[in-house]
């Protein structure tokens, strides 16, 4: 018993610096992953919403563009790697293209002009509506 | 297993979610444990409600002028065109005599912060239009229209008449009908017996019942991302109203000019985000939920509580320029951060009663 005791302390004296960065260096990654992974909810489809009605409700595991028609124009929402946005917006002041890339269950952006707005929906919903 | 389990389940539940746009926004209505067609029939006729309030109230038209798609003129266009062209009392509706005259009240207490009659203002900033924003700023008709400082106290209601003495007031709802429909909602879903509903008018929310066995929860939107920072229960007869620097904005010169403008200066309020405001169940929770955010949001920090007090708002988060949270410590109680940053607490302000 005392004998393998000895043996792992020698293993840990063999170790470099080199090593310990490694090793500190990868538990660093996982506890990352699992937090941006694991506790926030990635979702995995992208409802679209033309005026009162469900345009489509697509998988977020695609490179793909929609075109829509809305009241004012054509818009474009590009789904790429697990993510969504509005990427072509015929309205004035184009607040749905800089919203950006949508990521998580729950997330949401609208085009009022247009009438068209994209939901992320996940395995949780983590609120019924959104006080915006 | 498990999780494939209540997935299942979620598919299951008697929830219908119904979307509409009315009021240049979006609305969004939940209603639980009906059967889909009576859910359906019941959130269409709420919309379609909406849809009447808006045709009345709109204060001005949607769409490009001389196009046939254009709106026909609302009520309380034609109230404004009357006085802007004398003192005669023009004739009202029972519903605009009702509203005019609570959002007069509303006004007075809030000591003019909330102030309908700045309609000429937010229309030379541009934000009576749907795509709205100026190129160019004018200091001298700013300056004129709030000198001739129209203010609710310049109209008199009386036998179903309005006047005002002040041909510069121009009445814009914008702060209020939402709020008033959301009451109207509320009273017409229970009156049909609907025991669970959550209603939302582009950021203002009130609800009826909860989400089955747990309370309806909303998320507080993020100024500057497309992600919620909070969220939080809403219990049976609850309202939350957002006022936000994010929802009608135009940028000129690398600075942000929102729909939010302070009547004693003319101008944008450039020192608040966000505003958030909780209302306990009364009967015109909704009113409040729409109303009370804006002059929370008008006053600078040192002066917010006094604008909550005035319209005795208990519970409330104010959002400052530079990302600080100032939140009274029974809604801190209430909400669950869910944005890194304001979890930590590092920017949160907390407000002794």
């Amino acid at each position: 018993m005392s004998n393998l005791l000895n043996r792992s302390g020698a293993i840990y004296r063999q170790l470099r610096a080199g090593d310990w960065l490694i090793i500190i260096f990868s538990l660093a990654i996982t506890l990352l992953l699992f937090q941006t992974l694991w506790t926030n909810e990635h979702a995995s489809k992208v409802q679209v919403r033309l005026g009162d009605t469900v345009y489509g409700t697509y998988s977020l595991n695609q490179n793909r563009d929609i075109v829509i028609e809305g009241g004012i124009g054509t818009s474009v929402i590009s789904i790429a790697q697990g993510k969504v946005r509005f990427s072509k917006s015929p309205c004035h002041n184009q607040y749905c293209v800089h919203q950006g890339w949508l990521v998580r269950a729950g997330q949401a952006a609208i085009c009022l002009p247009n009438q068209i707005s994209l939901e992320l929906i996940g395995e949780n919903k983590p609120y019924d509506s959104l006080n915006y | 297993m498990a999780m494939a389990a209540i997935v299942i389940n979620a598919n299951k539940e008697p929830l219908y979610h119904a979307q509409g746009y009315v009021f240049g926004t979006l609305v969004d209505i939940n209603i639980y444990g009906e059967t889909e067609a009576r859910a359906s029939a019941l959130a269409n006729r709420v919309l379609q409600d909406f849809q009447q309030l808006h045709h009345q109230l709109h204060a001005w038209k949607n769409g490009p002028a001389n196009q046939a798609s254009q709106e026909s003129a609302s009520e309380l266009m034609h109230v404004n065109t009357a006085f802007a062209n004398s003192q005669q009392p023009v004739k009202l509706s029972p519903l605009l005599t009702k509203l005019l005259s609570d959002a007069q009240a509303l006004s007075l207490r809030s000591e003019g912060l909330f102030n309908p009659a700045i309609g000429h203002l937010i229309s030379t900033w541009g934000f009576q239009q749907d795509n709205f924003g100026v190129s160019k700023i004018d200091p001298d008709k700013i300056r004129s229209l709030v000198k001739a400082n129209p203010a609710m106290s310049d109209i008199t209601l009386k036998n179903g008449e309005v006047y005002s003495k002040n041909p510069w007031v121009k009445l814009d709802l914008g702060g209020y009908a939402k709020g008033y429909a959301l009451d109207q909602a509320v009273q017409y879903l229970r009156g049909q017996q609907v025991q669970h509903a959550l209603i939302n008018i582009g950021g203002n929310i009130i609800a009826i019942g909860q989400h089955g066995n747990k309370p309806w929860r909303v998320g507080i939107q993020h100024p500057r991302k497309p992600a919620a920072i909070a969220t939080l229960d809403l219990n049976d007869g609850w309202a939350i109203g957002t006022s936000g620097d994010y929802q009608r904005y135009f940028m000129l010169d690398g600075k942000r000019y929102c729909h939010i403008i302070d009547p004693r200066t003319g101008y944008p309020v450039q020192h608040t985000q966000a505003v958030t405001v909780l209302i306990p169940p009364q009967p015109h929770a909704g009113v409040l939920s729409d109303v009370a955010s804006k002059p929370i949001f008008i006053e600078t920090e040192d002066k917010k509580s006094h604008a909550a007090a005035l319209l005795g708002i208990a519970y409330y988060m104010a959002i400052s320029e530079d990302a600080h949270v100032l939140i009274t410590e029974n809604m801190a109680q209430e909400i669950e951060w869910l944005d890194e940053k304001f979890k930590l607490n590092a920017h949160v302000k907390l407000i002794k009663p």
